[in-house]
């Protein structure tokens, strides 16, 4: 019996440090790929380091500032479309980066119809705050809250004072703010889709097929929401007066 | 019943026929087609209006008359009536268009003739001669039911210094649609809204007026004499009526507010006199070089995004003026940061507040700055320049010097500039010219490229991140339920603790071997404790038989019961024994046994 318990005992360890010893290889890895496509970057060999770059992203490596070199490469190479498309991406992450918040303003200056991202209505409005984190900090705020308010409960149940009561209430205010700016970002986030044309030119059609009538045109770089995929088409939607069809591939979001 | 043919035949033309014959303008009725008019009244004052009817008898749908220029009269159409009347087989039918006439002017007006063109014929009325009369000026205002007034915060302003201009209407009657104009001469002012009407009740020569008060800023933008012309009121008083029901048992009730008293509404225009103001030129006598016609009392701040940054970063500088007066005029322009940042201005944001009865706010301005050198580097002090018309004196406010430390960056980017779409602007009065824009630096920081997770598994985490404060909760809130329950409630704590105490005392009891007779006796007593501490009750002088009614009383089955009974009995009988044969250690294992199944 205590020979079985000490061999579970010794697996688990072993494996633990295999594990912890092969996620630090594979850190050491993503930190060696940045510092050479960083290098390339300087060097101006912007194509280089994009195919870094572009690598670690389609292996799964989600991070705002490897969005952003990303979108600075594009920059350089000319690839406005893509380059905005990975700011958007970067500032889901980095929503107080200032640097891209200036490379983005300055991306959509060069392009041709001059889009910015949408913003939304009354709740987007009243939740004013919730452009400024990301869902992330949204999701810690709201632990970080939901532990102090079950805190100040465990806490009221104890000394059963009025101070507690009222701490009790403010905390449950400020519970249920979180909860519902994080529900706001979580919503945002799955249903407003964000995307940009990646073609040069686009004709945005009335309906889906390339012979029905073209309403307007967009061009690379320009932001839209997309509404609706179907298919080989998507409905995307400019402003509110200003919707229509586009191919898929014309997209990216 | 269906109809026949021939009936049909008959009826098809019958319904158009009727329509022709009701919305065509026809004259079958009478040959004697007549336009006449007449007013309410004949004399009337300033403040009043008529009511001028147009009736045309003797056509069915007549076009609409054209009225006579009315220039001394603001005309207003207040509807049109038709009537038929049948007198034996005499059909009479009339339109009568009416209009309400608010005089413009006093004395002797003419209301000149109204014609009608139908069918090539015109028809024409007589002109009718009205009174204007002035107002009585014995009592002005004094217990009158409606006046108004107006007033001024300051009659010789100086150039764009803020008047507010205040109209009041007092009224001790109930008034409806209410209508107000206060003109002003847009070359002369500047205008901005100070909010809602406010309402409130004044007690004036001991009689209780509602008061409406209107109040709108305005900032002169030329010097020299200008007049606010009179500010328009126009309203429906409204006078309730008693009806003559004093013998009726139910006046007082039908009297009531409740069911609508019997109302009156008059029509009624009250202007007010025109007030001249002197708008002076602000004093030349220590008038800055900077200043910039801000004419007021204002503040401002400076703030930066961050203090400590990479070479290449932005921070932003954030500008705040706020203060009363002509806070939206404030500009930044020219903003004067030495040659050590590279300055990107953003659309400055103004907002507006009311303070007291006077308009203000606060205009924001942010920068974003781009140090051109690292180390220590200082953003200067702001200063702005306003005229205070209080002080009667020019003062001069700043904001504080704000120091940043700019780091040297990991790996500085050597800019490849590209040339801009939009073309290049100079800033005023900066001579020096921008060339392009480029975008800023990558991210160098190694350690800041780490995975961000938001998988599954990240997702479950935060839901455990939720759940888990409220297990702990209901853990502790039970745990806390618990031990207040046992401190306070003495029944639940000597229930609670009853079978750990017995069955601790006959542990003790069997290790400790005492005389078989004080063993029994011990024994009698842990299984009486241990009734009393689970039935609260007081001392342990009862019986087995008293013992058997309280159990049953309360939560033990009845073989339960009898087994308690039973054993109690059975220590009895030894305890009176002459001599005890009985063996102590079985007995003790009965009563555990017993007292484990009670707890079951």
């Amino acid at each position: 019996m205590k020979i079985k318990k000490n061999f579970v005992l010794w697996t688990i360890l072993f494996t633990t440090l295999i594990s912890t010893s092969r996620v630090e290889a594979q850190k050491n890895d993503i930190s060696s790929q940045v510092t050479l496509a960083n290098e390339f970057y300087h060097e101006k060999n912007y194509q280089a380091a994009a195919d870094i770059f572009e690598k670690l992203v389609a292996q799964g490596e989600t991070n705002g500032f490897l969005y952003y070199n990303l979108g600075n490469t594009h920059m350089r190479l000319g690839n406005t479309g893509n380059a905005i498309l990975y700011y958007l991406r970067s500032q889901l992450l980095l929503p107080r980066n200032e640097n891209l918040d200036a490379n983005l303003r300055y991306a959509i200056n060069q392009t041709q119809d001059q889009l910015s991202p949408s913003r939304g209505g009354l709740i987007h409005s009243l939740f004013f705050w919730v452009d400024s984190i990301n869902l992330i900090e949204h999701f810690e705020i709201l632990i970080l809250f939901n532990i102090i308010f079950w805190c100040i409960c465990i806490g009221s149940l104890y000394y059963r004072k009025s101070p507690w009561e009222s701490l009790k209430k403010i905390s449950l205010a400020i519970l249920l703010l979180a909860f519902f700016s994080t529900g706001i970002k979580y919503n945002l986030l799955s249903e407003h889709k964000t995307g940009v044309i990646m073609g040069k030119k686009v004709d945005v059609k009335s309906d889906r097929n390339i012979q029905n009538v073209t309403l307007f045109e967009l061009h690379e770089g320009a932001i839209i929401t997309v509404n609706q995929e179907d298919n080989e088409w998507a409905h995307i939607l400019v402003s509110t007066d200003k919707s229509g069809w586009v191919p898929i591939e014309s997209i990216a979001y | 019943m269906q109809n026949t043919p021939k009936t049909k035949l008959h009826s098809w033309p019958t319904v158009p026929a009727i329509l022709i014959f009701i919305f065509i303008p026809v004259t079958s009725f009478s040959s004697n087609i007549q336009l006449s008019t007449s007013v309410d009244k004949n004399q009337l004052t300033i403040e009043d209006s008529l009511e001028l009817s147009i009736k045309i008898s003797g056509v069915r749908n007549p076009p609409i008359p054209n009225l006579p220029p009315l220039i001394n009269f603001n005309v207003r159409s207040t509807g049109t009536q038709s009537s038929t009347h049948i007198f034996n087989s005499d059909m009479q039918v009339s339109t009568t268009h009416k209009y309400l006439l608010t005089p413009k002017i006093e004395g002797d007006l003419i209301i000149g003739p109204v014609i009608m063109n139908l069918a090539g014929s015109n028809y024409q009325s007589d002109p009718i001669t009205v009174t204007i009369k002035k107002l009585n000026p014995i009592k002005p205002n004094k217990n009158r039911s409606v006046y108004t007034e107006t007033s001024i915060s300051k009659t010789t302003p100086y150039l764009n210094e803020q008047i507010v201009y205040t109209f009041k209407l007092f009224r001790k009657t109930e008034a409806r649609n209410l209508n107000l104009s206060m003109p002003y001469d847009e070359s002369f002012f500047r205008k901005e809204n100070l909010g809602k009407a406010k309402r409130y009740t004044r007690v004036i020569n001991e009689i209780a007026y509602d008061v409406d008060e209107v109040s709108i800023a305005l900032f002169p933008i030329k010097t020299g004499e200008s007049t606010i012309p009179p500010s328009m009121m126009e309203l429906d008083l409204i006078h309730r009526t008693q009806t003559n029901r004093q013998r009726d048992p139910f006046a007082r009730f039908f009297n009531d507010p409740f069911f609508g008293r019997t109302t009156q509404s008059k029509h009624k225009i009250f202007s007010t006199k025109p007030i001249k103001l002197e708008t002076k030129p602000l004093p030349k006598k220590g008038k800055p070089r900077e200043f910039k016609n801000l004419v007021g009392q204002f503040s401002i701040t400076a703030t930066v995004g961050k203090e400590s940054f990479d070479a290449g970063d932005t921070t932003t500088l954030t500008i705040t003026v706020s203060g009363i007066g002509n806070v939206m005029d404030v500009s930044l322009t020219n903003l004067n940061l030495g040659d050590q940042f590279k300055i990107y201005p953003d659309q400055p944001i103004l907002k507006k507040s009311i303070h007291g009865n006077q308009i203000g706010g606060e205009k924001i301005f942010k920068f974003a700055l781009v140090p051109f050198t690292t180390g220590k580097q200082t953003i200067p002090s702001i200063s702005l320049n306003y005229f205070d018309p209080d002080k009667n004196r020019y003062s001069t406010i700043s904001t504080n010097p704000i120091r940043l430390t700019i780091k040297p960056g990991t790996r500085t980017e050597n800019l490849n500039l590209v040339q801009s779409k939009t073309a290049p602007t100079q800033q005023k009065g900066s001579t020096v010219a921008i060339l392009a824009r480029d975008i800023l630096p990558i991210h160098t920081r190694v350690d800041d490229f780490k995975r961000v997770r938001f998988d599954q598994s990240q997702r479950m985490i935060y839901m455990l991140w939720i759940i888990f404060p409220i297990i702990i909760y209901l853990i502790a809130a039970g745990y806390i339920r618990y031990n207040h329950k046992m401190n306070e409630d003495m029944s639940y704590s000597r229930r609670q603790v009853a079978h750990r105490k017995a069955i601790k005392k006959l542990n003790q009891l069997s290790v400790s071997n005492p005389e078989p007779k004080d063993s029994v006796r011990e024994l009698s007593q842990i299984i009486r404790e241990y009734i009393g501490d689970k039935l609260n009750l007081q001392g342990t002088a009862f019986t087995s038989k008293e013992v058997g009614e309280r159990l049953n009383k309360n939560i033990f089955t009845d073989d339960k019961i009898f087994a308690i009974k039973k054993l109690l009995e059975k220590i009895e009988s030894i305890q009176y024994m002459p001599v005890v044969v009985h063996k102590n250690h079985c007995l003790i294992d009965e009563t555990t046994e017993l007292l484990i199944s009670l707890e079951k």
